[in-house]
């Protein structure tokens, strides 16, 4: 039992799991879609949560990372014709050195100007994209093709494969990052900054060593998303993917690893799942509406998000000892 | 001149025209504990502040001498630095993380300890994973001079003030310091936890080497523990001396007792 109680082990079962389910059920092609969209959006919660859930800081344009992220890899695959790997490579690289210089300026102030700081370069970031038509295809759009890696042709499935791999290993090293002094450090400045600084942790480093590495996480999001889609135009990276990576983290759970992907997962299922009752789906931007109600409700009772609720009701049914404890010292 | 590990000189800051400190001079010797006392708004943690620079002072010179021995001014240092140097400090309404263990606690007190890069710790290089191994083991070390052994994976949330004030210190220890500052040790505990905590102060002092800055109300437990003491009032220095010294000088006995010589602390 000790072994299945280690994390990265947990992580590595859930990744089998997801790759074995659509290959067991013989799944249509929409639900890889679906399974792979999470995948995928899972990858840039994980980075978010690094940011927000770790750190305490906040980014409303994360989803003009993800843009970046992809058109850099459909750019260098298609135009340059590098190799897959190092177009992801350099779609993650890049977006880590836009974000690192970013949060070089908007991080010297202290309070929330990484929030308006961000939401300005997602705003100009889009506009770029639409008129960069050489580089993005403009609003039209550009398009690219499955990865060739090592001369092995892709196909949905086996993106969908590789998009999982990917997100299990960022799972397992996140969950490293964040156990380690570094980890600690992050987690240190967002409960106290005063105790942060006295135990000699510099809040602007850290602030900044955690915005890039959450743009990275981004920017492998999005390289992953244009090969999987094939298919990318400038309104896809606005303010609503970034919304939703922020409500994801927030409903999945602050500050943990598995929340980012249970969140994801809870905010794409949600529309399919309206689409299929009679009445609410006929409603367009019911789910874009319930988005915003699951964040208040989660924010308002329930902050430590959806990964927390077998835990905690497990221990309200199975461990009262310890939550009568738990009332005394309240 | 004594062997010092702090030396302060002439330290002013004023807020808005209030003169807070007011050319302030003290000077800690090795290993030595010290006390810094004064009535309620003497300026005390403002001067604690000064020190380890989460207030610029307007003048003055704090020179503090290093792990290896090297002279320095705090006050061109910035306030994450100051750790690195040898100087580490407690707060008035301990500074814990409620969500961590208290040996991870620890662990944050080690932070300035740490060499190795974020990139080696997420893929656990054997340089990374024996690093956090020594640091966890000398965590385990200090709680177990502390007593606290027994309480290592506790949630820091869960546990009583006095627990987490004697936390505070332990972390403390984390960072191999010269001079520990601890901001009123004694605030929210009772007598026996108090006098514990005087125990436990010249313990750490004897078993860790290190000079001890305490700024205080509680009489009892700065003339049972310190060597010297400093007593301010409205930012000025008092009078400076042993407990006894102190006790005697009239000056502080009626800026700190009151006029009329009665019992009244604090």
């Amino acid at each position: 039992m000790s072994i299945l109680n280690k994390k990265q082990i947990q992580y590595i079962i859930f990744g089998v799991i997801a790759v074995l389910l659509p290959i067991l059920t013989q799944a249509k092609g929409s639900t890889i879609t679906l399974l792979a969209s999470i995948g995928i959006t899972a990858i840039a919660t994980l980075g978010f949560n690094v940011l927000l859930g770790f750190s305490g800081q906040i980014s409303l344009g994360h989803g003009a990372f993800m843009g970046l992220g992809a058109y850099i890899s459909a750019y260098f695959v298609s135009q340059m014709e590098l190799p897959f790997f190092l177009s992801l490579a350099l779609a993650a690289i890049i977006p880590f050195l836009v974000g690192f210089i970013l949060g070089l300026i908007a991080l010297r102030l202290e309070g929330h100007y990484l929030a308006i700081a961000t939401l300005g370069f997602a705003v100009v970031i889009e506009e770029i994209f639409a008129e960069l038509s050489e580089f993005t295809g403009g609003w039209s759009g550009t398009k690219t093709t499955y990865p060739i890696i090592f001369g092995h042709k892709f196909d949905k499935l086996s993106v969908y494969i590789l998009i999982i791999i990917i997100l299990v290993i960022l799972m397992i090293l996140t969950y490293n990052f964040m156990k380690s002094a570094t980890g600690r450090a992050l987690v240190a400045m967002k409960k106290s900054e005063h105790a942060a600084q006295a135990m000699g942790v510099s809040l602007f480093k850290y602030k900044l060593l955690a915005f890039s590495i959450s743009t990275m996480y981004a920017g492998i999001a999005g390289s992953l998303y244009i090969h999987f889609f094939r298919f990318a135009e400038p309104k896809l990276w606005g303010i609503t993917l970034s919304l939703d990576l922020l409500a994801a983290a927030v409903i999945g759970g602050l500050g943990t690893i598995g929340g980012a992907v249970v969140g994801v997962a809870f905010l794409k299922v949600l529309p399919t799942v309206l689409q299929m009752l009679p009445v609410f789906g006929d409603f367009d931007g019911l789910a874009f509406v319930l988005t915003g109600v699951a964040i208040v409700v989660f924010v308002m009772f329930y902050p430590r998000g959806l990964i927390n609720i077998p835990n905690d009701l497990y221990h309200k049914f199975f461990k009262r000892k310890r939550a009568e404890n738990e009332e005394v010292k309240a | 001149m004594m062997n010092s590990v702090l030396k302060v000189e002439n330290l002013s800051i004023s807020f808005g025209g209030l003169k807070a400190v007011d050319d302030l001079s003290f000077e800690i010797g090795d290993k030595m504990i010290y006390g810094l006392i004064g009535p309620n708004g003497a300026g005390k943690t403002t001067v604690f502040n000064c020190i380890t620079k989460f207030y610029t002072p307007n003048s003055g010179k704090v020179t503090f001498k290093t792990n290896t021995g090297e002279q320095i001014n705090l006050l061109e240092h910035s306030v994450h630095q100051i750790i690195n140097y040898g100087l580490a400090r407690t707060f008035q309404n301990v500074e814990l993380i409620n969500d961590l263990s208290i040996i991870d606690n620890l662990l944050i007190g080690a932070h300035s300890q740490y060499k190795t890069s974020a990139l080696q710790q997420a893929f656990l290089t054997p340089r990374a994973r024996r690093e956090e191994k020594e640091h966890r083991g000398r965590a385990m070390d200090i709680l177990n001079q502390l007593g606290l052994a027994d309480k290592a994976n506790e949630i820091a949330g869960s546990q009583p003030y006095g627990v987490l004030k004697n936390v505070e210190l332990a972390r403390t220890l984390m960072s191999r310091p010269k001079l520990i500052i601890i901001d009123e040790p004694a605030a929210g505990l009772n007598e026996t936890e108090t006098e514990a905590l005087a125990e436990m102060i010249k313990k750490i002092r004897d078993y860790y080497h290190c000079a001890v800055l305490m700024v205080e109300h509680d009489m009892g437990l700065v003339m049972s523990t310190c060597e010297r003491i400093c007593a301010i009032n409205f930012g000025k220095k008092l009078a400076e001396g042993t407990p006894d010294e102190i006790k005697q000088n009239k000056e502080v006995q009626e800026a700190y007792l009151g006029k009329d010589d009665d019992d009244a602390e604090n």
